[in-house]
């Protein structure tokens, strides 16, 4: 059963933490279309975090197109139709947020080989 | 030496024993309730804070139980004493001690972990069985019933060492009251139990506890029917601390190995005050695994767990004075 973790003490907030979790595994078929998610309140009490935090996360997945919410309930994952291609906007947008990604890298020490190959093994593992 | 002294002295000994034990009667995570890193609880500052523990804790033993020895005149006094210091004086060098590991250890991280399971959160279905004790005062009243006539016109309500020291007149207020104190702290303890199932995080503790609580309500109806009806027999009540003593002794070495074994619950260290009470407003559970010892504490920082709290008290105190 997959996991998720969140840090508290990190300055990304913990709802940020929970989507780009989630949808990582959503992505990468770890959590396929009719699986169950727990509901907001169990998710909330296993994380300690406010209820909110949670129902925000599931709302933003929701909103990609990603889950079903039910009322009272958990969160279902559903089918979910990939654009053929994504906006130039968005493209730039990714672009941006990916030589940041590569920046912080490389200040850490991280050799450019490296870099390059933690890429290809990301983009391979989402192709499997 | 007399019986209260005799008295006096195992308690400063079994005071003793449990505060020895009280570093280690914790998951592995945690050293004097603090969070500490793998391999920490084998290093060297980890065992020298054990050590200056154990030294402190041979000091407080033995000026206890001197202090005994040398106020037998005043058992009271030397009862209270031997009760109350080793408690005292040992929480003290435990609070020294989780203070020096908090400054080793430094701020703590504090990432979580879930498992996206959408696996039903219901009672095991083996929790009935805490049902039946529930008959078992009932069945005493129903003998009391039978047996009326064979209860004599006083009986008794209380003891001291050496015998009963308060007396009531038959009544039916006298002759049921312990079986429906028992009924009722049964059906409380119940629900606090429903409670704590469902207001604490998912973990393989929270299962355990529910078992020791049966066993707990089984001794507890046994006992108590029992009690209520010696007035029939007139046997004298020590014989209860037989089950007990034989409980703690399955429960205790049962529960240590478990908090070994089983993975402690993540939560925030400064939100613990003396090691032993959580608050923490930002925490959703209404109640969170205990860093010492073995079972589940409030987490104050929750109005629910004041409400709660709140309601257990008044319904206890309504309880005793409905029923005294």
């Amino acid at each position: 059963m997959p996991k998720i973790q969140i840090d508290l003490k990190s300055p990304v907030a913990a709802y940020r933490q929970i989507v780009d979790q989630l949808r990582v595994l959503l992505v990468e078929g770890e959590l396929p279309p009719g699986n169950d998610l727990p509901s907001v309140r169990r998710l909330a009490l296993d994380l300690g975090v406010h209820f909110n935090t949670v129902g925000e996360a599931y709302r933003e997945l929701a909103e990609e197109g990603w889950l079903d919410l039910r009322h009272g309930r958990g969160a279902k994952v559903i089918e979910r139709g990939v654009p053929a291609t994504a906006a130039p906007e968005r493209l730039k947008e990714f672009r941006a947020q990916l030589r940041n990604l590569v920046a912080q890298m490389r200040a850490a020490g991280v050799s450019p080989a490296k870099i390059a190959a933690e890429l290809r093994a990301a983009v391979e593992g989402l192709q499997s | 030496m007399n019986g209260e002294i005799f008295v006096a002295l195992m308690l400063v000994a079994a005071e003793g024993a449990v505060m020895l034990l009280l570093p280690h009667y914790s998951p592995r995570r945690f050293l004097f309730a603090v969070t500490v890193t793998p391999g920490f609880r084998t290093s060297e500052p980890a065992r020298d804070t054990l050590r200056r523990y154990y030294r402190e804790l041979a000091g407080v033993m033995a000026v206890s139980a001197l202090a005994v020895v040398l106020l037998q005149a005043r058992p009271e006094l030397a009862f209270g004493l031997g009760a109350g210091l080793p408690p005292v004086a040992g929480m003290a060098a435990y609070l020294r001690e989780r203070a020096v590991v908090r400054r080793l250890m430094g701020p703590p991280t504090d990432v979580r972990e879930a498992e996206l399971t959408p696996e039903d959160d219901h009672l095991p279905a083996w929790f009935r069985l805490a049902i039946p004790p529930f008959a078992f005062p009932a069945a005493a009243a129903l003998y009391l019933r039978s047996h009326w006539e064979q209860i004599p016109a006083r009986i008794p309500v209380h003891w001291n060492f050496n015998g009963p020291d308060r007396w009531a007149d038959k009544s039916v207020q006298s002759v049921y009251g312990t079986l429906l104190l028992a009924e009722g702290i049964m059906l409380l303890i119940l629900l606090l139990t429903l409670g704590m199932f469902y207001g604490a995080r998912r973990g393989p503790q929270r299962k355990a506890i529910l078992q020791i609580i049966v066993a707990a309500i089984y001794l507890m109806s046994c006992i108590f029917s029992l009690l209520g009806v010696q007035t029939v027999f007139g046997f004298a009540p020590w014989w209860i601390f037989v089950p007990v003593i034989g409980f703690l002794l399955f429960a205790i070495p049962w529960t240590y190995r478990l908090v070994h074994e089983l993975p402690g619950e993540q939560t925030p260290d400064e939100c613990w005050y003396w090691g032993q009470v959580y608050v923490n407003r930002q925490d959703p559970a209404i109640f969170v695994q205990r860093r010492v010892g073995f079972g589940y504490t409030f987490n104050l920082g929750n109005p629910w767990a004041w409400i709660i709290l709140g309601a257990f008290f008044a319904a206890t105190l309504t309880l005793i004075l409905v029923l005294k």
